[in-house]
């Protein structure tokens, strides 16, 4: 234990005190509060735009055939375009076109029958709700002139059809839409962190054998302490790195851009205090389950080339974990049956139940036992690892093949 | 103290690596461990250390199975084994401390072995920045670093210049005055002669000569006698004339010119080839007894191959 404890301190301090780990986190920081500011920023400057009274508005062309110059053609268009100029026109469609290329014009409506409208705009650009406002604004104008014709006047018609719905949802199990983005963002750091960590403890592992520590090292202390001591001292300095980059992120919000983001923005980073804890305890059973496999494995190799080959194997099973949950929670339901079994296979289990855990309502039981299948598997992983590293460690040459490492593993045993 | 191992076997799947070896080291004196590359003398060393187990066979201090938690032991591994890319003194401490130093004692032990090895200044560099021979000597500040009860040398002179050898030479010998069981491993068998009293040869993984060097080589027939003189082409046909039956050859020596080796029929002959030669009137320079050589002894055991 002693010796657990002297090698996690001398991996810890190794890790955080190198260069590229303070720079990077720096960066990070750095990055994220940059971040923080530039809505504020924008904000300003569009402010900016809004105050000046000199600046042209952009123009909307409507070249009405239809309603024969109805004043109500302007005005509903004026009421749902309050940011821009309404320009009623009888310019025909080459000369709109000529005009719109040129940028005179935003966009031009050209009615050439009531329900037949064409619209001529620069960039028609993909998934912007232009389009819907458009057609929103045309159906209101046809319905409301129509029901003029019918007798009805233009305000009441108006106020019928603009008539919106408040809806006041009451969540009684987890609110998928409200944690959206937070459990996107935690995975996505969860499996970073596993990705970045996890190759850290690779590397460390073959660079020890490649310039022989190992020969000194193995002397003094046992390999299954080693292993240890490197594991979790490596995953301490990940989690120093995640927790300083996640407190910047959550001070940089909450303060500095607090009043500059739209309040549905801020709804959205608002999260509770168990989906981090859930996240922590998820990265910590994940990332054990992970290194373990990858420090054993990379115990094999005795040069940096050779790694790759040897764990890539475990980083296709991240990114495939990865993947699978990442698309449940596109898919809006985190709850298939798929994503049910996910969360009890222990190389996807860590990504899946969390995505369960913060997205849904998921039973008390299930993240027990879910946890306690983690939990086991670390226990089994860490075995097996300290197992294979006792004969890694000390062999050099080509990197064993699957059936050598289990025979050497039963002679072991055996011992 | 004296470190025993006894009779072990050990195999590495179907390959047997080491077969009923023993070996007896004695405190203020150093074992040379001798064997061609592969014989099993890192096996046998990572034996001694712990890291591997033996299929049979027990290491023993004072008669009782060895304790490593409370025998201090150095070992300073063939491949050099250190960190390159940390700093010399935090990776010294961290060994130092892994071997049960507290820290106040391992930083103290690392500054004085550092000063010692005339490397204080580099404590804060890190090890790469360092020549090889530096390198070498900083690993020695490691294992030695612990005070250790037992020293486990496998080939510390390679890569030294003469005055770090000599430095190292003082080292290892302050060592064995000092009471430590000196294990030492090494191909350049002028060390090997220099330090150590007795000597193990390993061959495939068997022990195949054991003792003490004066008494191998007082083994050898001594019926081989070296002449040394300016007169050599005179003192052939004399003695071959004079103790004819006595003398079977008297041939120069390949490597000195000015030697000639002279083989009797009989070692009890000495006395009366020395008479010989003062009874001629020859200018001699020397006459000895011509002992086999370490190398020699080491390339007719190891030989025959693995």
């Amino acid at each position: 234990m002693k010796h657990i404890l002297q090698v996690l301190k001398f991996e810890y301090m190794g890790c955080v005190k190198t260069k590229s780990f303070i720079i990077s986190t720096a960066i990070f920081m750095a990055l994220i509060i940059l971040l923080a500011f530039l809505p504020g920023i924008i904000m300003s400057a569009q402010g900016g735009n809004d105050g000046d009274e000199h600046q042209e508005k952009p123009v909307i062309a409507v070249a009405d055939h239809v309603y024969d110059g109805n004043k109500l053609v302007e005005g509903i268009f004026a009421k749902n375009y309050p940011a821009y100029e309404i320009h009623i026109t009888d310019e025909d469609v080459e000369s709109l076109r000529a005009k719109v290329d040129s940028q005179t014009y935003d966009f031009a409506v050209v009615l050439n029958d009531a329900q037949n409208i064409t619209y001529i705009t620069k960039n028609n650009v993909m998934f912007s709700t232009h389009n819907e406002k458009l057609q929103q604004t045309l159906n209101e104008m046809y319905q409301t002139i129509s029901f003029e014709k019918l007798g009805v006047s233009a305000k009441d018609s108006m106020q019928i059809l603009s008539a919106q719905m408040k809806i006041n949802t009451i969540t009684t199990g987890t609110d998928e839409t409200h944690n959206y983005f937070a459990t996107y963002a935690l995975m996505m750091l969860l499996y970073m962190a596993i990705i970045m960590y996890g190759q850290m403890v690779s590397q460390s592992v073959v660079s020890e054998k490649n310039t022989r520590a190992m020969e000194m090292l193995i002397t003094c202390a046992k390999p299954s302490h080693l292993m240890f001591g490197k594991v979790i001292g490596s995953g301490l300095a990940g989690l120093t790195q995640m927790v300083l980059i996640v407190s910047t992120a959550l001070v940089s919000l909450n303060t500095l851009s607090k009043n500059s983001l739209p309040q549905n923005v801020m709804e959205f980073l608002h999260f509770p205090l168990s989906t981090v804890l859930y996240a922590l305890l998820f990265f910590i059973l994940g990332y054990f389950i992970y290194t373990f496999l990858l420090g054993a494995l990379s115990s094999m190799a005795s040069r940096s080339e050779d790694l790759n080959t040897l764990i890539s194997p475990v980083m296709i099973l991240v990114v495939a974990a990865f993947m699978i949950v990442v698309m449940a929670i596109n898919s809006g339901n985190v709850n298939s049956t798929m994503m049910i079994v996910c969360s009890y296979i222990p190389f996807t289990a860590p990504m899946a139940m969390f995505a369960r855990v913060s997205m849904s309502d998921v039973a008390v039981w299930e993240i027990i036992l879910s946890v306690a299948v983690q939990m086991a598997s670390v226990y089994l992983f860490g075995r097996l690892a300290a197992a294979i590293y006792r004969i890694g460690v000390l062999m050099y040459g080509n990197p064993p093949k699957p059936m050598q490492i289990f025979k050497m593993l039963r002679e072991q045993g055996k011992n | 103290m004296e470190l025993t191992i006894n009779n072990i076997d050990k195999h590495f799947g179907e390959k047997e690596v080491l077969r009923d070896v023993s070996l007896t080291a004695k405190s203020g004196s150093a074992l040379g461990l001798l064997g061609r590359n592969g014989a099993g003398k890192t096996t046998t060393i990572r034996i001694v250390m712990g890291v591997f187990l033996p299929d049979k066979g027990t290491v023993c201090v004072d008669g009782k199975p060895i304790d490593r938690s409370k025998i201090r032991i150095g070992y300073m591994p063939e491949e050099r084994g250190l960190y390159p890319k940390k700093r010399i003194d935090e990776q010294l401490i961290y060994l130092a401390m892994l071997r049960g130093m507290n820290k106040t004692d391992a930083r103290n032990a690392c500054g004085k072995w550092l000063n010692r090895m005339g490397m204080g200044e580099y404590q804060q560099k890190k090890l790469e920045t360092l020549s090889k021979g530096n390198q070498q000597k900083i690993q020695l500040a490691a294992t030695l670093m612990c005070n250790p009860q037992i020293v486990i040398l496998d080939e510390p002179f390679s890569g030294l210049d003469p005055v770090n050898a000599m430095l190292l030479k003082d080292v290892i010998k302050e060592m064995i005055a000092g009471g430590a069981v000196v294990l030492f491993s090494s191909h350049q068998m002028n060390y090997i002669e220099e330090f150590c009293d007795s000597i193990a040869i390993l061959n495939g993984g068997k022990i195949v000569l054991e003792g003490r060097i004066a008494d191998i080589k007082h083994s050898y027939p001594r019926d081989k006698i070296a002449v040394a003189s300016g007169q050599i082409e005179q003192i052939a046909p004399f003695v071959l004339q004079h103790m004819s039956g006595e003398v079977l050859s008297a041939e120069k020596d390949k490597d000195n010119q000015n030697t000639l080796m002279i083989r009797l029929q009989s070692s009890d002959s000495k006395a009366k080839l020395l008479a010989c030669l003062s009874e001629g009137g020859f200018d001699v320079d020397a006459f000895r007894v011509c002992e086999p050589s370490m190398n020699d002894i080491f390339v007719q055991y190891t030989e025959a191959g693995i």
